[in-house]
């Protein structure tokens, strides 16, 4: 038996779990910058940072202090117990201050899972620093990787999951929340019989979760979905056929434009689902094919999505990896995404040419239908969701100057329409997509797995080889490759593994701090989505849509009008980002 | 007085069957039913917040629209049709129309080439809902 526990109309009850939430997350950002040592009031000793081969912060490793070849680890009256380096890779480790002229030999002993142990010993000079009391700073220790069968563990559970969701064997929320329990299960279970089977403990694999990605995308979603229900993608799209008058052309540009700024917004999949019946129905009444609207609305809202930071599930895992803002994207990715827009319709009217003759009047009867089907069915609740919405993304442009997240700008919204527009909780948090939530938290840990293990590292190393030091070949590369690949495996999980690789990148590729690495994988993942079917969900529901209508969009038709798109709005994408950096 | 069921959607290959049904109306002067399964099988496809019944209520107006055109298209012949719109999977959609409006003929529409209905498919369904039902199935 179910117990049912009804919210409806108890507003301060909302507010109250709303607000905790809020408390929650920034209490959490307090406790983790509270958790960064500080260490102003120690007394004397050794101070170092540990990195691995690509000079990249190793956290967490242990620091075990060695005084005349005795470990200082489990000394209780020093209460010296095993320091670790910190999210820095920064570590400062004490002396104790008894019995100094006692010591003969200082040595530090630096392990960690899934590195080789290192070791250093301090020098005559050293050691007399210390003996009379002062610090001494280390240079930098590197610690080389470790391939552990962890590691291998972790690659083929990674590579497994792309498989399983490129091949649609499994839902992606099972396929990363398999990777997942395998992780862990082969963590827990196999790390107790071989400790090179161990990955990382349930604590570690949330470490990697990045909540302000989660907390993001389901502000957003509250907020898509109060605006869905009120008619008014259906509302554009019938517009678009009254201003067209008839001309095909015209029709197509504005139907391309609207699903942009649409995609742009809200998000693509939610813009396709309301847009393509409407436009399958308009494209008939005139007696086109409809996969003449459907198609080039697909492309435009693949496109148009990446000029926001709201506008894709990729740009949002950017955009919080990268702390880029809201205005960041504008400035620096707006722009361009707007060039490749108009690049993209001059390409689709060239290539739908032969349908702007095919238009024919349309019977009084399906007229009214059409009329019907593109009516604001919730007026009310549209105007009251349009302010808040508009409210929204004006907080999103100020949050910068306001030290307002993107996250928590989300998350007001979503309450704000709770509130006011939509107060039936239990119906709008149903709208709350758990599954793809719990997809992006499995995802992170599974991405986190490959990044303990080393996979990471490699992979960076291995593009830094290639791009050596320029930057060019740096943009050329990522933004391509992400473009390509992003046509065969999810973009998504692709994005996400990415981001330290990219991030590596920026901080060894002479000029690359600007961050144009960055959205380069924004241009590259996103826009690469159109090249083949499978390339994005958005692709995925239209053609499940179109199929129903009698018209199939096959893989191959697909990619003959797709393919050609992505070789020219990445194009214009490269071209924007040499001249805008 | 005789009624056919025909399953339609949009697209030329309907069309086809659509003409080929009317023209045996007219022959037989029967009655057309025509039928729209709304399947959101699709949106397996997307793990995304969008309730179902949000996207449910616009395949429902597609799927009016098609039947609009199809009844559109028999009107414009002289045969009468009504359409009817069911949810779910597409055989038991029919099956459950053909036994409530006591049809004497279903009509199925010949797999176009790219149709993800092979006719050996197509042949195997329109027997199996023949001993279902007791109506008589035809591939037009």
């Amino acid at each position: 038996m179910h117990t049912i526990i009804r919210y409806g109309k108890n507003k301060p009850g909302i507010l109250l779990v709303m607000l905790g939430v809020v408390c929650l997350f920034i209490l959490r950002s307090i406790g983790s910058s509270a958790a960064t040592p500080s260490y102003a009031n120690s007394n004397f000793g050794i101070s170092g940072r540990v990195i691995d081969l690509q000079g990249e912060p190793v956290q967490g490793a242990a620091i075990e202090l060695i005084i005349n070849g005795e470990s200082e680890a489990n000394d209780d009256e020093h209460n010296n117990d095993n320091p670790s380096s910190q999210t820095d890779g920064n570590f400062f480790i004490e002396i104790p201050a008894d019995d100094l002229d006692e010591i003969t030999s200082i040595s530090l002993t630096i392990s960690r899972r899934h590195f080789h142990t290192t070791g250093l010993t301090a020098s005559s000079d050293q050691l007399s620093q210390l003996k009379s009391q002062q610090s001494i700073r280390l240079p930098d220790i590197e610690m080389e990787r470790r391939i552990t069968a962890g590691f291998w563990v972790a690659s083929i559970v990674f590579v497994l999951i792309l498989i399983l969701i490129a091949l649609e064997k499994l839902h992606n929320t099972m396929a990363a929340l398999l990777g997942t329990a395998i992780i862990l299960g082969v963590s827990y279970v196999g790390g107790a019989f071989n400790e090179m089977l161990y990955i990382f403990d349930f604590q570690q694999a949330l470490e990697y979760v990045n909540f302000d990605v989660i907390f993001l995308v389901m502000g957003m979603m509250i907020v898509i979905a109060v605006i869905e229900e009120t008619g008014i993608f259906q509302w554009l799209a019938f517009q678009s056929y009254r201003l067209s008058g008839g001309r095909v052309w015209l029709l197509i540009t504005i139907l391309m434009t609207i699903t942009a700024v649409a995609s742009a917004l809200l998000d693509n999949v939610t813009t396709m689902l309301l847009m393509t019946p409407i436009s399958i129905q308009i494209a008939l009444a005139l007696g086109l094919d409809p996969l003449a609207l459907i198609i080039p609305e697909i492309l435009a809202s693949n496109v148009g999505g990446i000029s926001t930071l709201i506008g894709t599930p990729t740009n949002i895992l950017i955009g919080s990896y990268a702390n880029l803002s809201f205005n960041d994207f504008v400035r620096y990715l707006t722009p361009g995404v707007l060039i490749a827009q108009v690049a993209l319709i001059g390409y689709v009217l060239i290539r739908y040419r032969k349908q702007f003759f095919k238009g024919r009047g349309v019977s009084p009867a399906l007229m009214e239908m059409l009329q019907e089907s593109g009516r604001i069915t919730q007026p009310e609740k549209l105007k009251k969701a349009g302010i808040v919405f508009g409210i929204t993304i004006v907080f999103f442009v100020i949050g910068e100057s306001i030290h307002l997240i993107p996250a928590v700008t989300a998350l007001i919204g979503a309450v704000a329409m709770l509130l006011w527009v939509s107060p039936d909780v239990e119906e709008m948090l149903s709208v709350v997509d758990w599954t793809t939530l719990m997809f992006f938290i499995a995802l992170f840990i599974v991405v986190g797995a490959i990044q303990e293990v080393g996979l990471i590292s490699m992979i960076a190393a291995a593009l830094g080889k290639v791009v050596g030091t320029s930057l060019t070949t740096s943009i050329l590369v990522l933004i391509w490759a992400a473009a390509l690949l992003s046509g065969v495996i999810a973009n998504i999980p692709f994005t996400a593994a990415m981001l330290p690789v990219v991030g590596f990148l920026t901080r060894t590729v002479p000029g690359a701090t600007s961050n144009v690495l960055f959205y380069g994988l924004s241009i590259g993942s996103a826009m690469g989505g159109n090249s083949t079917l499978i390339g994005a969900s958005a692709n995925l529901v239209a053609a499940g849509i179109s199929e129903r209508a009698g018209y199939k969009i096959t893989y191959v038709e697909f990619l003959k009008a797709g393919f050609p798109a992505t070789i020219i709005t990445v194009l214009v994408g490269t071209i924007w980002l040499f001249i805008r950096f | 007085m005789r009624k056919i069921l025909c399953a339609t959607r949009g697209g030329e290959a309907s069309y086809r069957t659509q003409d080929a049904v009317i023209e045996r109306a007219l022959e037989e002067d029967a009655t057309i039913l025509f039928l729209y399964v709304v399947d959101l099988e699709f949106l397996k496809h997307t793990s995304h917040g969008t309730r179902p019944h949000i996207v449910r209520q616009e395949m429902d107006r597609m799927g009016n629209f098609l039947l609009a055109m199809a009844c559109e298209r028999a009107a414009n012949k002289g045969v009468t049709a009504h359409p009817i719109l069911e949810h779910g999977k597409f055989d038991q959609a029919l099956i459950q129309a053909a036994q409530e409006e006591k049809v004497t003929l279903i009509a199925f529409g010949r797999p176009a080439e790219e149709s993800v209905f092979q006719m050996s498919g197509l042949q195997e369904l329109a027997q199996r809902i023949e001993l279902e039902t007791g109506v008589k199935t035809e591939i037009f």
